[in-house]
């Protein structure tokens, strides 16, 4: 947020450079970036420490009125941020309504309806039902972020419980609305969505493994993120049809697949050393053997 | 870049007196290629429209070959109606579009009929189809009747200028003109008080006929218009005039770009465009926050 306004006061700053020898120039840049920006009043002053306003300057008329002209062009900029706010405001709102009308239009109407704005909103976001699992896979993405900042619990764990933990977590997150979470896996699955969900998945797994304390950036991190992405989706499959209380099938489930990826790895990396030494047995005999014919 | 904003800015500003869009914002208006006085282009528009009613929809059909009923159908899609909406069909005299946003709705009850909330919500739905001719309105009347939806509370006909609303502030969710924008005397005017009637979140869209500009499509599609349709309009309505002024007003129209930056002027955001059939028609969509 600091930082698009930011970019935001730059972006002012550079067209009045632009624009100078006019002081007329500056009140309504003025204006609409105390108006725009979230920043207090102080800091915009901060920004032109040396205005000064001269209502007298009248040579500037011309010039004075194409810049009002870029203004309304700039603030059709920050309307877009606050078109997105909107958004996500209807969106965290129709949430609620996720389990009474499943990942459907009908619970973003009552979202919109919650929000305060015409539910017509629900019929500029793309992709309909779409827009919605998006912005829930998001939010869960930034919860799980926000958590793996603050939590002291994960530091004291080995890395493969870390991992459990961590995609317990995330899919614990799911639990409230697993009754029409098929629903959701099935819009996922559209191939018009399947770009960003992909997307979402592959950002939710390497946030785990960063989590989990791995900074590989060998082959190794191909094999690893894809191991994840499958326990991951596997689990969540799993869960779907899990009626234990609390879910303790899945997660019993979920450990025993973390489990067996790490033997594997270990199984994988013994296999390696023994070729590695094979290898070498190999080698050295194949050059006692060129050794002897060449001696010849 | 703010340079760029400058220059750009200035050319908007130079560019209307050197280019004939500027008869729109001047005292002189077009009629097609005539060039008219303000006060009169609405009396020639009201001519025309009268003088097709009663054929409109029939000529529709053999203009567009049937293409316009998908065209209605996709503006309504994008819409996406919702049971309780408070709708406004501007130009929309025969009821076409109106029609197909009250089915639209009566599916989406259907699916949540289970849903007593819903039945409420179905009785407060309004769909106002606002025309300024009296005569393309009873023709709209007359196949409600037809279809059995003469006695809906839900629709509700009105006469009225586009240019000058008779609805409140903020009262509406929707706002749609199809064929309708190209016909009024001053689109500006159109914009802001479309603007003015929708509520925080309301829609508008817009479906027009536009400006193709494929290369060899162009040129088969201007040769369709300037030659074949005003015969058709002779042959099966008997009125050339009218259908002449049709074809020759689709040019008159601000392009794309132009007509979407005219909506972004008039306080829409996420004002976009989707062409069909290569521009022969567009849906300008807008949302006022």
């Amino acid at each position: 947020m600091y930082r698009t306004a930011a970019n935001r006061l730059l972006h002012h700053a550079s067209l009045i450079k632009n624009s100078s020898g006019s002081h007329l120039l500056r009140l309504p840049i003025l204006r609409t970036v105390i108006a725009s920006s979230r920043f207090s009043t102080t800091a915009d002053l901060q920004t032109f420490p040396n205005q000064t306003f001269n209502p007298s300057d009248s040579s500037t008329s011309s010039s004075s009125s194409s810049t009002a002209g870029d203004d309304s062009r700039h603030g059709r900029k920050n309307p877009r941020a606050e078109y997105e706010e909107e958004q996500a405001r209807v969106l965290q709102a129709s949430l609620r309504h996720v389990i009474k009308f499943g990942w459907s239009e009908e619970a973003m109407i009552a979202g919109a309806k919650e929000s305060g704005v015409s539910p017509s909103i629900v019929g500029s976001f793309p992709r309909k039902e779409a827009a919605l699992v998006e912005f829930f896979m998001d939010d869960c993405l930034q919860r799980l972020i926000d958590r793996i900042d603050s939590g002291e619990e994960l530091r004291q764990l080995i890395p493969s419980q870390r991992i459990s933990k961590l995609v317990r977590i995330r899919l614990e997150m799911q639990a409230p609305y697993i009754s029409k979470w098929p629903q959701a896996l099935s819009i996922q699955a559209h191939p018009m969505n399947v770009p960003t969900s992909f997307k979402q998945r592959a950002m939710l797994v390497d946030e785990i493994w960063h989590a989990a304390g791995d900074e590989a950036s060998d082959i190794d991190w191909y094999v690893k993120r894809t191991f994840l992405g499958g326990i991951y989706s596997t689990t969540e499959i799993f869960m779907l049809t899990d009626r234990s209380p609390e879910f303790r099938d899945t997660w019993l489930f979920l450990d025993d697949r973390v489990k067996d990826a790490f033997d594997l790895k270990k199984t994988i990396q013994e296999a390696t050393y023994l070729a590695e030494a094979v290898g070498a047995g190999m080698g050295s005999s194949l050059q006692g053997f060129v050794g002897k014919v060449f001696q010849r | 870049m703010a340079l760029r904003l400058v220059t750009r800015n200035l050319r908007n500003r130079i560019s209307p007196k050197l280019c004939s869009a500027s008869l729109l914002h001047s005292h002189a208006t077009s009629f097609g290629f005539k060039e008219v006085r303000e006060e009169e282009k609405s009396q020639m528009v009201g001519k025309v429209f009268s003088n097709v009613a009663s054929n409109y929809d029939l000529m529709n059909d053999f203009m567009s070959a049937g293409l316009h009923r998908l065209w209605k159908d996709r503006l309504v899609s994008k819409l996406s109606p919702f049971p309780g909406m408070k709708h406004l069909d501007v130009a929309g005299g025969t009821g076409d579009v109106a029609f197909r946003i009250l089915e639209s709705i009566n599916s989406i009850r259907r699916r949540a009929l289970q849903d007593p909330i819903n039945d409420d919500l179905q009785e407060e739905t309004r769909i106002y189809v606002c025309d300024i001719n009296q005569n393309m309105l009873n023709v709209g009347k007359n196949r409600a009747l037809e279809r059995g939806l003469g006695e809906v509370k839900s629709l509700v006909w009105v006469q009225g200028d586009a240019e000058a609303l008779s609805f409140e502030d903020n009262s509406m969710d929707g706002y749609t003109i199809a064929f309708g924008i190209r016909n009024v005397t001053h689109i500006e005017k159109v914009l802001t008080e479309a603007y003015r009637v929708l509520k925080r979140g309301g829609r508008f869209l817009c479906l027009e006929l536009s400006h193709v500009e494929i290369p060899v499509f162009k040129e088969l599609y201007d040769l369709y218009s300037f030659s074949v349709i005003p015969r058709l309009g002779e042959v099966v309505a008997g009125d050339r005039e009218s259908y002449q002024y049709l074809v020759e007003s689709i040019r008159r129209f601000p392009p794309q770009e132009k007509f979407a930056s005219m909506i972004a002027d008039a306080g829409f955001q996420m004002v976009e465009y989707e062409n069909l059939v290569g521009g022969v028609v567009a849906i300008h969509s807008g949302l006022k926050i």
